[in-house]
């Protein structure tokens, strides 16, 4: 009788644990989830060793990993709003342009009104958080498919951005009469510019006084922040239900409206903030400047295990994505593969990036295999047994007949 | 039937021809399927072990257990949705191997899942031929023979609707018997059903039946999955019942007890399952009073109107709403719980003697109402999602800190509704997808419970679950009620609400057409004013029921 009345949950019965390992394993499991797909991983670290084997030092050293990494940052940046937008089950295709714009708007007020990056930064970011409004108003008020008001968007701010550049690119590197670059000018600079970095002089760990490089930095903070707004915030919450289940969430009380429109916002918002980045990188602000890089920020998404259908997904997981497109990148262009060949590889490797994160893909491949696969799952999913680790009771599915006993 | 001729033409529409050539009429046939100790694992789970099930020619075999009892997955197994399992299958003494649905579309099984599998956009002639549409000798589909044969199939399950009706405008009645119809259109040997009168009114559960023995008749084996009881007595042959992915025993209709049922399926004998006693509750204060409720209906979202609605829910009450589908009960609970514009919906609410107008779900929270809704799959849950993730997501504010949501906090009191509700589950982060449907109810329940409201609506809170979860859920509304909470609560089973609720009201086509007190309500006078509207305004109501018009159509 008693071994009947508790099948369902098996796990929950088993001998506890000592409670010191207890709480590190149940830790350990509250945040695997957040580390997206261990086949995220194993792609990262089968293109570090085809770097490592084929370039040796010349691929794994610092170096070249931030120089890699920096011109991928504003690409990555995109990505995470990218993320917001389709774990609602959305997609932003506007995101490019949107980058370009900033970028524009940041190097017409540095040649135009000579501002300092602490006034143009957050100007860059009040446009695209504009524009993102925009998006997510069109999408959540009049209710749009996400997909055709971005891609009207996209073709709207490059208009926009070319008139205000008259299609000529905005150098941003200004010099003075002495020959030398003007101060804010010179400022400009940090936000980009390869070899100028910032915090230098401080005793960092594992950089020393070098510095860091500012992109790199400031995708390291913006994965951190919005990582922990997904996993620690209400609005994080919000955002996973409205992509698994949109009536479900709004019947439990989610402003749906709300926070379909906040996604855009953020998107056009880490847009705003990249543009500089961007202009900073190349020394000048291109009117064509971020395009298609929305189809990168959308494949860093979808490699670091997002569904586009929404409810799926994590910003480490596209930072993961985004790793993986930086460093193959580079691994194909210091081997000095052609770039026609490189758009080949990139586009296949999204594709085989999809098929191996099914969930039934261990299954697919046999039995020796597919009991891998479930060590896997039940790592990185949502880990059944966790509730018999954490719960402040014994398992619930006991009957009174047994707990009396 | 007849299996060697209508393989090799599977365009012939059976039905009237001659009946099976072994074992005709019903009774104790000739043995079609065979399974034998069919064993099945999922990650973790062992979902069926050493389970056993024979079904005769012209026999409907129903199989009976609880949620997670392995119903489901066990006829899966034999309609091909699952390719790997363990036991022998033999079909007409043949060991077969099934590994896809093709393999068991081939071998004469069909499936009707509880979600039904149409494509709502496409019309009922092309639904049922979908994939195996005729051809004409210049390669294009046939459209004249499709239409000939899809009215003649429909005939056989007694609809009289055109076939080239778009499915999305059949109600969910006739779309069952359209998937019935589909599964007549090849040749059929094995028939399985699972849970096919979860969605339907009594008077549809009728006729579903009148379909099922005529087909029986014709020799066919019938599966029937069912959790309602009372339905076996009138139409299974046989019972086989499971429990936790065990062989518990199989029964002959005739010869068993409802009572050795439940305790077979069970494991225990089921005390009473109607927590609630004759006498009247104390009255309470009124929680929640509707007057004059009209709400603007939606055709294309498929929404009734309703009329000036009066509802007066208590403290300490169950107030039933009876009617039949599209009579605008789930429409009411929506309408207070805000879930439509608030353009559309017109009326006054008082809430604790208050004036409410109904803004928003969120605004319904706020002020102390949950909605359990009428599909859990599609309306309550993110299926995808932990049942810790489902059930605080209604509750978030309540368990911040620091701004954040705290773990801590949320961990404790959804591991406290598990542990309350009893909720099967693996874990606090176990997908609710992967639950069974009575748990995944609790899980839904466990949402509103933890919002802390007095007005609790529920839209048919028992559909789909297994006899001990019901009982479990009524045992939770009668302690709700104590407790001082009001409930307002939908359903289309009319024992149920006679057992439950303190007053039932019962709606037709949007207008309030009786109200009982506990005691006074039978089931006869609650169907006379369900369909009430229907005989006094025949004429009126008539396109809205999308009935006498488009059947001439389909009389040609």
């Amino acid at each position: 009788m008693s071994s009947r009345t508790t099948p369902a949950s098996p796990r929950a019965l088993a001998p506890p644990e000592p409670p010191a390992g207890r709480s590190v394993r149940t830790r350990l499991r509250g945040v695997l989830p957040v580390l997206g797909s261990l086949q995220g991983y194993i792609g990262l670290v089968l293109v570090i060793a085809a770097g490592m084997l084929t370039k040796g030092q010349v691929f794994w050293n610092q170096q070249n990993l931030t120089n890699a990494v920096g011109a991928f940052a504003s690409r990555g940046i995109l990505a995470v709003g990218e993320t917001l937008v389709i774990l609602t089950a959305g997609i932003d295709l506007s995101v490019g342009s949107l980058l370009g714009i900033a970028s524009m708007v940041s190097a017409l007020l540095l040649v135009h009104q000579n501002m300092n990056i602490y006034e143009i930064v957050p100007l860059c970011m009040v446009v695209g958080a504009l524009f993102g409004l925009a998006n997510g108003a069109a999408t959540a008020l009049l209710r749009i498919q996400s997909f055709v008001v971005t891609l009207a968007m996209l073709n709207v701010v490059r208009g926009i951005d070319r008139m205000l550049s008259n299609n000529v690119s905005v150098g941003t590197q200004l010099i003075n009469a002495q020959g030398q670059l003007t101060p804010r000018s010179a400022q400009f600079q940090v936000l980009g510019t390869p070899g100028h970095n910032i915090l230098t002089g401080l005793p960092l760990p594992l950089l020393g006084r070098a510095g860091i490089y500012y992109p790199v930095l400031a995708l390291i903070v913006v994965v951190v922040v919005f990582q922990l707004l997904l996993s620690k915030s209400k609005f994080g919450r919000h955002i996973y239900a409205v992509g698994g289940n949109e009536t479900a969430a709004r019947l439990s009380g989610v402003n749906t409206t709300y926070v379909k429109i906040a996604v855009f916002m953020l998107a056009g918002l880490l847009a705003g903030f990249a543009g500089p980045i961007d202009a900073a990188y190349s020394a000048s602000a291109d009117p064509l400047a971020g395009s298609s890089y929305e189809l990168d920020a959308i494949a860093a998404v979808v490699i670091g295990g997002a569904s586009l259908a929404g409810g799926r997904g994590s910003i480490v997981g596209t930072l993961v994505g985004s790793l993986i497109l930086t460093l193959l990148d580079n691994v194909l262009g210091l081997n000095a593969i052609s770039d026609n060949a490189q758009l080949i590889i990139k586009g296949l490797i999204v594709i085989l990036a999809v098929v191996i994160q099914r969930p039934d893909f261990f299954r697919a491949l046999g039995p020796s295999v597919r009991r891998l696969g479930r060590q896997i799952h039940t790592r990185t999913g949502d880990p059944p047994g966790t509730a018999a680790n954490t719960s402040p009771q014994p398992q619930p599915a006991t009957p009174p007949l047994e707990e009396s006993r | 039937m007849g299996r060697q001729t209508s393989v090799n033409s599977p365009d012939n529409a059976r039905g009237s021809s001659a009946p099976a050539v072994p074992g005709p009429g019903p009774g104790p046939g000739r043995v079609i399927l065979a399974m034998n100790a069919i064993t099945k694992t999922f990650p973790g789970v062992r979902a069926l072990s050493g389970v056993d099930m024979t079904v005769r020619a012209g026999e409907v075999a129903a199989i009976l257990g609880e949620n997670g009892a392995g119903k489901s997955t066990l006829m899966n197994i034999l309609a091909g949705v699952f390719p790997d399992y363990s036991g022998d299958i033999e079909l007409d003494g043949v060991p077969v191997a099934i590994h896809s649905p093709k393999a068991a579309q081939h071998l004469g099984i069909a499936m009707i899942h509880q979600e039904l599998n149409l494509v709502p956009d496409m019309s009922i002639v092309d639904n049922i031929f979908l994939g195996r549409e005729p051809r004409t000798a210049r390669g294009t589909i046939d459209r004249r023979a499709m239409d000939e044969q899809a009215t003649r199939l429909l005939a056989e399950v007694g609809l009289a609707l055109h076939p080239r009706r778009p499915v999305r405008q059949c109600r969910v009645a006739e779309q069952q018997l359209i998937e019935v119809a589909k599964a007549l259109s090849v040749s059929l040997r094995l028939l399985v059903m699972d849970e096919p009168t979860s969605a339907l009114a009594d008077a549809e559960v009728r006729r579903l039946f009148t379909v099922i023995r005529r087909l029986a008749g014709q020799g066919v084996g019938i599966v029937y999955i069912s959790h309602r009881l009372e339905e076996l007595d009138e139409i299974a042959d046989s019972v086989t019942v499971l429990r936790d992915g065990a062989y518990i025993g199989r029964r002959d209709m005739a010869d068993t007890t409802r009572a050795e049922l439940i305790s077979m399926m069970v494991g225990r004998p089921l005390d009473e399952l109607f927590p609630r006693g004759d006498s009247p509750p104390a009255r309470g204060d009124e929680v929640i009073r509707v007057e004059d409720l009209d709400l603007a209906g939606d055709r294309r979202e498929g929404r009734a109107a309703l009329h000036g609605v009066h509802l007066v829910a208590r403290a300490g009450e169950i107030v039933g709403l009876a009617g039949l589908m599209g009579a605008g009960r789930s429409e009411t609970l929506e309408a207070i719980y805000g879930a439509f514009a608030r353009r559309a919906v017109h009326g006054s609410v008082h809430l604790r003697g208050r004036r409410y107008r109904p803004r928003s779900p969120r605004h319904a929270i706020r002020n102390g109402i949950a909605l359990v809704a009428e599909d859990r799959k599609a309306q309550s849950l993110v299926l995808t999602n932990s049942v810790r993730f489902n059930a605080s997501l209604a509750a978030l504010g309540r368990f911040m800190r620091w701004g954040t949501v705290s773990a801590a906090r949320e961990r404790a009191a959804v591991a406290g509704m598990v542990i309350d509700l009893r909720i099967k589950t693996p874990g606090l982060n176990a997908a609710v997808g992967n639950l069974s449907g009575g748990n995944q109810q609790k899980v839904v329940l466990a949402k509103c419970l933890l919002t802390e409201p007095s007005l609790i609506l529920m839209d048919e809170p028992t559909r789909g679950i297994d006899v001990g979860a019901k009982a479990e859920i009524y045992q939770l509304m009668t302690e709700l009620t104590r407790r001082g909470s009001a409930i307002v609560m939908v359903s289309s089973e009319l024992p149920e609400l006679l057992a439950m609720c303190d007053r039932i009201v019962v709606l037709c086509e949007g207008r309030v057409t009786a109200e009982f007190r506990r005691g006074e309500a039978t089931q006869e006078a609650i169907l006379d004013a369900a369909m009430d509207r229907q005989a006094v305004l025949g004429v009126e109501v008539a396109p809205a029921l999308q009935a006498p018009a488009r059947r001439e159509v389909s009389d040609e």
